[in-house]
């Protein structure tokens, strides 16, 4: 369909729709080349709504990455929510770009962002609506070539039928150069194609890989079928942040999170033992203060968002966060331009950080303190004590916010229903406090989700806690917390968990089940109120798979796990040892404060040592009796006593 | 907690066309603090604990109008000068939005909502209508000396109105094209996809622009 034709197409349906902006483009700094003039063009793909998707960072690093090359462009595309859906089937109007509105179709590339496991069969319906196979063995060169990246594709494998190529690591030069390879290979067969696209570091063909498995279910090997790529697909790192992105497209219409965000920081030093991120995204690198400083002006100037949101997985351990803060606040004040710092840790959001960052929008602070017992912090090596929390809590209520926001987990390896009944202690102590300094005013907001465990962490081994744990230990939640006054309680429903559990550690036989799943017309998955859970079961069961021996199993030591040849530099021993120190309550430091050879340092010396001391936390290359970080850098961590 | 002083009030008239149609009036508020901040104005802020910027636009229009009339007042914390400014601000505009002019009003003028009385559309049928038909359903209309109709409240509450008072001028030019001339704001307000429904093309497919908002003197 010409775009011409298609836009007349869709004026006829868009009003018929709720939030029509969000399938027509035209947002300021948002980039339409002359189609006709480009020899390549990529599709980047978020699927799930515009509103969600637009606040994608990847997604955007991506688009100007591509359009900063003369000869391509990027246009993006998001999924249409139902009724709009709807429209376009009853109207044959393929999915399309809301640059040029050309039908994905016609796009050379397509890249899909996966940061997530609840977006699988969104992924599937996307490709049905552009009116493509979805089965990647199905396509020709004559389809766009499919790749996907983000967090989700650390374990490809349940996908690994749908999309020709994963991204394994960070994607930001990487689709530059798989760009470059279509065009050189234009005419080339698909396998012809993938079988270059396989030798690019950090890029996954799953069709050249065989996986064979064990009468039990469990994977036996996973190993090339060709020559010339490797046995493992090492992930792509950047050696420094590259300076970040600041021509924000700005939407025309409300979206989930407003505002224009910074990476300051990308990993995290403290080993906490379910976090897939804090695993995936060593080694941690800090954006120098001056060049966030340019970027939030650059930012102002090209956008002029009201918002300001710095991003990392901790931002209260980002070394100069005070001077950061500080010369934001002194700079942009007047100008009306407020910023956000979520991920703050509970001991280093000193009092006079919560001053800072307290802007008049706020109305109160999160923390995530995750466990409420030492034994459980210990197991899960996220240490804070109750006093700190109590302390915290004192310096957030006595400076006239009224809300504590807690995130905490059940669910983690070995908890019992006395750690459950320590979260609620802690959260009726900390309300207590409010009390104290504000009186009735005083909230406590506890979010409580359910641990699952991840890929690539010391907790891959683990069971994940079944249904009934799971019902008991909320039970005791909702009995104890729900109906306090100045208590509100969020938890995770069980199916979600459920569902993302199996999703997380899933093998390629799952491809079977999430291509099912879509065809009994699941999608929108990460919505709650459209997860058709039994439709899951109903797939699961057609293909003679059970959820459990995902969810419910704790793997053996030595297990192949189905994610084995998807290397993310941290040694697989290394997460075994931190596991079985788990088993016995022993803790591992902030590896600022001691590098515990996770496995980084060995896959990326040649990276280290051509970087500048400071960029990474991970100790420079040196011989093993000089290392150890100079003492400057930690002196700027803020302990609350 | 007092205001800061307004330093100078703009009043911007300006069109939404192409795509931006499908953005609400709310939206468009945004859209336009973002456009004039990127413009360098020094909008003035409201105080206390959501600061939002002064802002205010005249009546809000129909998701989906296109229009080259609508008035935006902007209050500034500092005077600025007209001459180049339009430019200025158009530089900074995303596509659909343009501005046609600005002027300078008094600082405590009336809120802009309170002041418009009416607006005229221009009704284009896209695909194509039986003129002399349209004509007899207009002037059938027009001859009437009540039109009753019930209209529900958000909660739920009916009253009774008569429509009639409320179109001012309905007239169907050679081309087939309609141009109405209807009450809008706060004292009747008459929305042009009613007003088609009433005179039964509620289902033809339309492209509606708004031609002019008139102002109580």
């Amino acid at each position: 369909m010409q775009p011409e034709v298609l836009e007349r197409q869709l004026e006829r349906v868009l009003l018929k729709v709720d939030k029509p902006g969000r399938y027509v483009g035209g947002e300021w700094n948002s980039v339409t080349k002359n189609w006709n003039e480009i020899d390549l063009k990529v599709a980047l793909a978020f699927p799930d709504i515009y509103d969600l998707g637009m606040s994608n960072l990847g997604i955007m690093l991506l688009y100007d990455q591509i359009n900063q090359q003369p000869d391509m462009l990027a246009e993006r595309v998001f999924s249409p929510w139902t009724d709009m859906e709807d429209q376009m089937r009853q109207h044959s109007i393929p999915l399309y770009s809301l640059e040029s509105k050309h039908a994905i179709r016609d796009f050379d590339l397509l890249g899909i962002s996966l940061p997530y496991e609840q977006l699988y069969t969104n992924v599937l319906n996307l490709i049905d609506l552009a009116g493509m196979p979805i089965r990647s063995l199905e396509r020709d060169s004559s389809y766009p070539l499919i790749i996907a990246g983000g967090h989700a594709c650390y374990n490809p494998e349940p996908m690994h039928a749908f999309i020709d190529a994963f991204v394994i690591g960070e994607g930001e030069e990487i689709i530059v150069e798989v760009a470059r390879l279509l065009q050189r290979m234009r005419g080339a067969s698909r396998d012809e194609q993938l079988r270059e696209v396989a030798k690019i570091q950090g890029m996954y063909v799953p069709r050249f890989y065989d996986v064979s498995y064990h009468d039990d279910g469990t994977v036996e090997a996973i190993t090339p079928n060709i020559e010339g790529i490797p046995q493992r697909v090492l992930k792509r790192v950047v050696t420094i942040l590259p300076k970040p992105f600041t021509k924000f497209i700005v939407p025309n219409i409300d979206t989930v999170h407003n505002r224009a965000p910074i990476e300051i920081m990308r990993g995290c030093t403290r080993g906490c033992r379910f976090c897939h991120a804090g695993m995936v995204t060593r080694p941690v690198r800090e954006r120098p203060v001056d060049e966030v400083m340019r970027s939030i002006a650059e930012i102002v100037e090209n956008t002029g968002f009201e918002e300001i949101s710095l991003l990392s997985l901790s931002s209260s351990d980002y070394v100069y966060v005070h001077e950061l803060t500080q010369r934001i606040q002194d700079e942009y004040k007047e100008a009306g331009l407020t910023m956000s710092l979520p991920s703050l840790r509970i001991e280093t959001a000193s009092s006079e950080l919560l001053d800072r960052i307290g802007d008049t929008r706020r109305s109160g602070f999160t923390f995530a303190p995750e466990a409420a017992t030492e034994r459980m912090r210990d197991i899960i090596n996220k240490s804070v004590s109750d006093e700190q929390v109590l302390q915290t809590a004192r310096d957030v209520y006595s400076r006239g916010w009224r809300t504590i926001k807690f995130y905490f987990m059940i669910g983690h390896p070995e908890e019992t229903l006395e750690d459950v009944q320590a979260i609620i202690d802690l959260c009726k102590a900390v309300l207590k406090e409010g009390r104290r300094i504000l009186g009735m005013k005083a909230n406590v907001n506890v979010g409580v989700s359910t641990f699952i465990p991840k890929p690539h962490t010391p907790f891959q081994w683990v069971s994940q806690d079944t249904s009934e744990q799971i019902l008991a230990k909320q039970k005791m939640l909702k009995a104890q917390i729900w109906q306090e006054r100045g208590m509100h309680l969020r938890w995770t429903d069980l199916s979600s968990s459920r569902f993302e559990g199996f999703l997380s550690r899933g093998d390629r036989r799952m491809a079977d089940v999430v291509e099912r799943a879509w065809q009994l017309g699941c999608k929108f998955d990460a919505w709650n109120d459209s997860h058709y859970h039994d439709r899951w079961l109903q797939a699961f069961e057609e293909n003679g798979l059970s959820p459990d021996f995902y969810n419910h199993r704790t793997r053996g030591l030595d297990e192949v796990f189905p994610w084995e040849h998807i290397d993310v530099a941290v040694h697989k021993k290394y997460l075994k040892e931190d596991y079985l120190m788990s088993l016995n309550r022993e803790t591992r430091v902030d590896c600022r404060d001691r590098c515990f050879a996770c496995g980084i340092l060995p896959k990326f010396t040649k990276l280290r040592q051509g970087t500048d001391e400071m960029a990474w936390e991970c100790p420079p290359i040196k011989p093993v009796g000089e290392r150890g970080k100079s003492a400057e850098r930690t002196a700027n961590v803020t302990l609350i006593n | 907690m007092s205001d800061s002083p307004m330093a100078q009030r703009l009043r911007i008239t300006f069109g939404k066309q192409g795509s931006l149609k499908y953005t609400s009036n709310l939206d468009i508020a945004k859209v336009w603090e973002r456009v004039l901040r990127r413009a360098h104005l020094p909008i003035l802020y409201t105080q206390g604990f959501n600061a939002r910027p002064r802002l205010q636009i005249a009546i809000a229009l129909p998701l989906g109008i296109t229009s080259e009339c609508e008035l935006l007042d902007v209050a500034l914390r500092e005077q600025v000068k007209i001459d180049g400014l339009a430019e200025r601000i158009m530089a900074a505009s995303p596509d659909g939005l343009y501005v046609y002019d600005i002027e300078e009003v008094a600082v405590h003028e009336n809120a802009l909502e309170r002041e418009v009385e009416s607006a005229e559309y221009s009704i284009t049928f896209v695909d194509g209508i039986d003129i002399d038909g349209l004509r007899n359903q207009v002037e059938n209309m027009l001859a009437q000396d009540r039109i009753m109709k019930v209209e529900y409240n958000r909660r739920g509450k009916k009253t009774a109105y008569d429509l009639r008072p409320l179109i001012h001028d309905m007239q169907v030019d050679d081309d087939g094209q309609l141009h109405i001339h209807v009450a809008t704001g706060t004292r009747g307000n008459v929305r042009p996809d009613m007003l088609l429904t009433e005179l039964g093309y509620g289902e033809a497919f339309v492209h509606i622009h708004r031609t002019k908002l008139h102002i109580r003197d």
